[in-house]
């Protein structure tokens, strides 16, 4: 059977949604954002609601920027081709414990893959010392919000 | 029809009573809600009402305040569209739906202990002091002051829907103190009585915040609030740690004594 995560597939695009004209502001309020290159202690992550996102999930959501990313510090990864994900672990960790980050949104894709994400980050969870509350938002190929719901440990 | 949606829900209810069963069939509990000052046209958003049963209980409305006219169901503008399958608590308030199970065991026994404990023995003397201890230190300035000096402050407190269960605490509050005072005249008239009546007030109460409030304010706090009212709550947690602990087995031995017995 071939793996649904990299499955081909072509997606209808005749509904009808808002298609937005003109240049549309960014959201993005800090630089690096690839989970091996940030630092977790860094100041946009102090006390921060931060967003884990899958790779994919910035490209299928359409109002990413004005939905889910506005307000939050990001970092992003994917859990099926990265490489050294305990020092993601170590690093989600790292913004609870050290940046004592306010709460921890996981947003992955629908394929099964991506569930590996919410895993990497309830393990982290698992290992600090603080709590915080984590919210999982899973995606649809189409951009759709399939789920959205807080999740305990 | 119109001019009703801004008219408090229980002024409707009076004027055309089959509002009220056609209200119920839809779960919301209007009927028996001690205020019940909500607009008509916030229910739809507090009780988080999917699109068809909006249409479908406005048409009703609709038939019953103007039998025999074609209306057309007013549209009603929402913060947000209900979302499906969404049904879990946030952290912070999920700790506060876990405090009202430790309530509701003791309300649960205060039938009981209502019938049979009597302030002119040392027993029931005890019983009753035990009791009203765990109300007024566990519920009251434990779980009630979270959400009055914390939970409720993130949203407009002049909403009736707070109003309501700022009312409630209050009432319940009045009957503690009369159960002390029953108490301390050593009798058993006024303490059942002020027992039972405590006991009803939080019954409707926390199926009220459980089953309507808590879901509508979790609609509606942001991540950000989210995150800070979760810690605000550990800190308080942690100061009450072991006070909870002793009143979880003060439960248990009240349990043991007053639970499937005597009635
Ligand atoms: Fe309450
Ligand atoms: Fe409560």
């Amino acid at each position: 059977m071939e793996c649904p995560g990299s499955k081909t597939m072509v997606l209808d695009k005749n509904d009808s949604g808002n298609e937005s004209t003109g240049s549309i502001k960014s959201q993005l309020s800090q630089w690096p954002i690839q989970l091996h290159l940030i630092s977790p202690t860094a100041p946009y992550y102090q006390g921060a609601d931060v967003l884990l996102t899958a790779d994919c999930v910035a490209y299928a959501l359409g109002g990413f920027h004005q939905d889910y990313l506005k307000g939050k510090s990001i970092a992003i990864a994917c859990p099926k081709l990265d490489e050294g994900q305990d020092v993601y672990i170590e690093k989600i960790t790292s913004w609870i414990d050290d940046a004592k980050i306010n709460t921890l949104t996981v947003m992955i894709m629908q394929v099964p893959c991506c569930m590996g994400l919410q895993q990497v980050a309830m393990q982290a969870l698992k290992k600090s010392t603080r709590k915080i509350p984590v919210k999982l938002t899973v995606v649809g190929l189409k951009g759709d919000i399939l789920s959205e719901e807080w999740i305990t440990v | 029809m119109e001019q009703y949606l801004n008219m408090g829900i229980k002024d409707v209810i009076s004027r055309f009573p089959a509002a009220g069963d056609l209200l119920n069939r839809f779960n919301i509990g209007c009927v028996p809600c001690t205020v019940g000052t909500c607009l008509l046209k916030d229910i739809v958003d507090i009780h988080s009402l999917s699109v068809e049963d909006e249409k479908e209980l406005f048409t009703g409305l609709g038939e019953i305040i103007h039998p025999g006219e074609k209306i057309v169901p007013p549209k009603i503008e929402r913060k947000q569209a209900a979302k499906s399958g969404g049904n879990t608590y946030s952290p912070p308030v999920k700790s506060l739906v876990d405090e009202h199970k430790l309530i509701k065991r003791l309300v649960a026994l205060i039938p009981a202990i209502a019938d049979r404990a009597d302030p002119s023995t040392a027993d029931g003397f005890q019983v009753i002091s035990d009791s009203v201890g765990f109300i007024r230190s566990y519920a009251d300035k434990f779980h009630h002051a979270k959400e009055e000096d914390i939970l409720f402050k993130y949203f407009d407190e002049g909403t009736d829907i707070i109003k309501v269960m700022h009312e409630d605490h209050a009432n319940a509050r009045g009957h503690v103190k009369a159960v002390l005072e029953g108490l301390e005249k050593k009798d058993k008239a006024i303490t059942s009585y002020n027992l039972k009546k405590y006991g009803e007030i939080l019954t409707e109460h926390i199926k009220k915040e459980d089953e309507v409030l808590y879901p509508w304010m979790d609609r509606n706090l942001t991540t950000r609030e989210v995150g800070e009212m979760f810690s605000k709550f550990i800190a308080i947690d942690n100061d009450f740690a072991d006070e909870a602990k002793k009143y979880e087995a003060m439960i248990q031995t009240l349990e043991k004594n007053f639970k499937n017995q005597g009635d």
